[in-house]
């Protein structure tokens, strides 16, 4: 697998777990800190059906979109519906996605316990690299992903652009109180955007294990790229979120392997960091993400400098 | 001798718990700031001893090489000049602890600067991201404290014999707790702890009044960063060596939320409730844990029992009890004081009449 491949696989589901995350975002205004086990659970869930029912990974795709979508569902009105009717404030509302995190890591983790044990093979760290294969002369991965981020894509076009649902959600996005008043259930369009949300972030969990290693504590790690990736775009655009992933995941893999380069493959654990400095540096120059930036003022302070 | 052992253990947790727990009270709960990075405030603490402390140490030595092996030879080379003159340990420990505030403030005050200015949800990720990429260099990297190895601290304790270093360093622990309660009490009735209530009702207000929020915010997760490095530099010291996996988000940072908030949010006396409460259940958890799996005939580890109980207590309070255990009350100046007291006697005359 070239550098380039890899990098676009990671970015591809990089944008899936963004863009969830900017969804839940704009309707809820709580930035999710369990969608990265969202995303384990969807590896889990893959890794479940493999198991038990031989259903390769990749068939597993839209079971782990309705399953993903169900979880999010369950954790929408079961811990933050509850708390945002009795006024919670959005502190308190991180806090319950953390302790949802906490909540998900041990079930994840007490499951990778008992899967290991009825079938006698640890799932506690697994990777599914095994089981691709190539199509031509690209990754099974490479295709597959870049298939599924381009249905997905034009699926939530479709949703947001072409349905009255969709103009109704988006209006509830821009200003959900002007969208009350105009009629629009700003209840149901949250409910839809944590089922989407967490639906997309299970079927990166899908394929992510095609691309590193899965722990229960994945979720954990990955956090900080998806936040990185929706804080780029802006945190409140689903196109920044979109530009957000690529943006950061090119330039985890790009930077860590030209580094590691010079200093030898030790280098390649420290992605994270690329992350981090992609993150600090975006907060200080453009804190409202990449849209944000008025290039043509740019240009303008620019032609006087010339 | 088991059940000394178990009050020993839950005093010295409460210790620590209770510096962290205090750290993030000043920080969350009075001045509304969000620290999801306190784990790092405290790992911080834990490099001062495994990683500062260690190699000041190996240069007086003039012990040289990696850290992993050097610190072992450092810490044989302290422990016999420890278990000699006691007064080289007790010098150790203040130094230790002197180093780990240093850092934690300086650490605290340089990682907060790209969101200060920020909104609390961007505040919250970015220290939670920086926390979590820390934790992670610490543990990949084996120059910085050891990585996946960890390295060994001298024993501060040495002079002491076996069974009696436990019951001292409880002490120690209780002590120093006691003393940063009583500083960050007097600190936070005093004009600056209204000045963060203040900050966390509304910070318009605040900026209003001609306080620069930035720099409010800076100085107030320096000083609790500091206390927070404190307990990682005790428990690094108290448990003679130092390993990252042993600083994780979960441990040092989602558990002394759960503990304020438990206990009651912006009130000191909460805190410790709050953290009395938590260790106890937690220590109990921890030591039946095997009575437990037997019991429920659970198939896997009992720490993701746990995790899934305490996040679910979590939600709990959250839900139904936002307010904790114990309320928070307005600190009683003199001149509030004064009113009250007016205002009692024209109701008594009131009556009166």
């Amino acid at each position: 697998m070239s550098v380039l491949e890899g990098a676009i696989i990671y970015s591809n589901l990089l944008v899936l777990l963004a863009i969830g995350l900017t969804m839940t975002y704009i309707t809820t205004g709580v930035p999710n800190f369990a969608q990265g086990s969202f995303a384990v659970f969807g590896s889990y869930l893959a890794l479940t059906l493999l198991r038990f029912y031989g259903i390769h990974p990749y068939l597993s795709i839209p079971i782990a979109l309705i399953f993903g979508g169900v979880l999010g569902l369950v954790v929408y009105i079961g811990v933050l519906k509850p708390l945002i009717s009795r006024g919670a404030q959005i502190v308190i509302l991180m806090i319950a996605t953390l302790a949802v995190d906490l909540i998900l890591l041990g079930i994840m983790g007490a499951y990778s316990d008992y899967l290991g044990m009825v079938t006698k093979k640890s799932a506690t760290r697994f990777i599914f690299t095994p089981y691709d294969f190539p199509v031509g002369f690209l990754s099974g991965i490479f295709v597959v992903s870049v298939l599924v981020i381009a249905l997905i894509l034009f699926g939530l076009y479709l949703l947001l652009y072409k349905t009255k649902f969709g103009v109704a959600m988006r209006a509830s996005m821009e200003n959900p109180d002007l969208a009350e008043i105009m009629g629009v259930n700003v209840e149901t369009t949250r409910t839809v955007s944590w089922i989407l949300s967490a639906g997309l972030a299970a079927t990166a969990g899908v394929l992510l294990p095609f691309r590193q290693e899965i722990v229960p504590m994945t979720g954990g790690i990955i956090i900080v790229s998806i936040f990185a990736s929706s804080i780029v775009g802006g945190l409140g655009s689903i196109f920044g979120a979109l530009l957000g992933g690529y943006i950061v995941g090119m330039s985890e893999s790009f930077v860590t392997f030209n580094l590691s380069e010079v200093f030898g493959p030790s280098v390649l654990v420290y992605s994270r960091v690329i992350s981090l400095v992609v993150l600090v540096i975006m907060l200080i120059l453009a804190p409202r993400g990449i849209v944000s930036i008025k290039w043509r003022r740019i240009k303008w302070l620019a032609s006087f400098s010339s | 001798m088991a059940g000394e052992f178990l009050i020993l253990n839950i005093v010295i947790w409460i210790g620590l718990y209770l510096i962290v727990g205090l750290s993030l009270n000043i920080e969350y709960g009075f001045g509304g700031i969000p620290n999801f990075g306190r784990a790092f405030a405290v790992l911080m603490g834990a490099i001062a001893i495994g990683g500062i402390v260690n190699r000041i140490l190996m240069v007086i030595f003039g012990v040289s090489g990696q850290i992993i092996d050097a610190s072992g030879v450092v810490k044989t080379t302290m422990n016999d000049l420890i278990a000699q003159n006691p007064l080289i340990g007790i010098a150790l420990l203040i130094f230790g602890l002197l180093i780990a505030a240093i850092l934690g403030a300086v650490t605290g005050a340089l990682f907060i600067l790209p969101s200060a200015k920020l909104s609390e949800d961007y505040l919250a990720i970015t220290l939670l991201a920086i926390s979590e990429v820390v934790f992670m260099v610490s543990y990949y990297h084996p120059d910085l404290i050891g990585g996946y190895y960890g390295v060994t601290v001298p024993d501060v304790l040495r002079f002491i014999p076996g069974e009696q270093r436990l019951f001292v360093f409880a002490l120690i622990i209780v002590g120093i707790a006691l003393l940063v309660y009583y500083v960050v009490n007097r600190m936070l009735t005093s004009p600056y702890g209204r000045l963060l209530k203040a900050m966390r009702e509304n910070d318009a207000v605040v900026r209003a009044y001609g306080k620069d929020i930035m720099n409010l915010r800076i100085r107030t997760v320096a000083v609790g960063s500091a206390i927070a490095a404190l307990a990682g530099a005790l428990y690094s010291m108290f448990s003679v060596n130092v390993i990252a996996t042993n600083f994780s988000r979960v441990e040092w940072t989602f558990y002394p939320f759960l503990m304020i908030l438990l206990g009651g949010l912006g009130n000191t006396r909460g805190v410790f409730v709050g953290v009395s409460a938590f260790v106890v259940a937690r220590i109990f958890l921890i030591t039946y844990k095997f009575e437990i799996v037997q019991a429920l005939g659970l198939p896997f580890d009992p720490v993701w029992l746990e995790y899934i109980l305490f996040g679910i207590v979590m939600l709990v309070i959250l839900v139904y009890r936002p307010e904790g255990l114990l309320k928070e009350k307005p600190v009683m100046t003199s001149p509030i004081k004064k009113v009250l007291e007016k205002r009692k006697v024209k109701a008594k005359e009131v009556a009166a009449k």
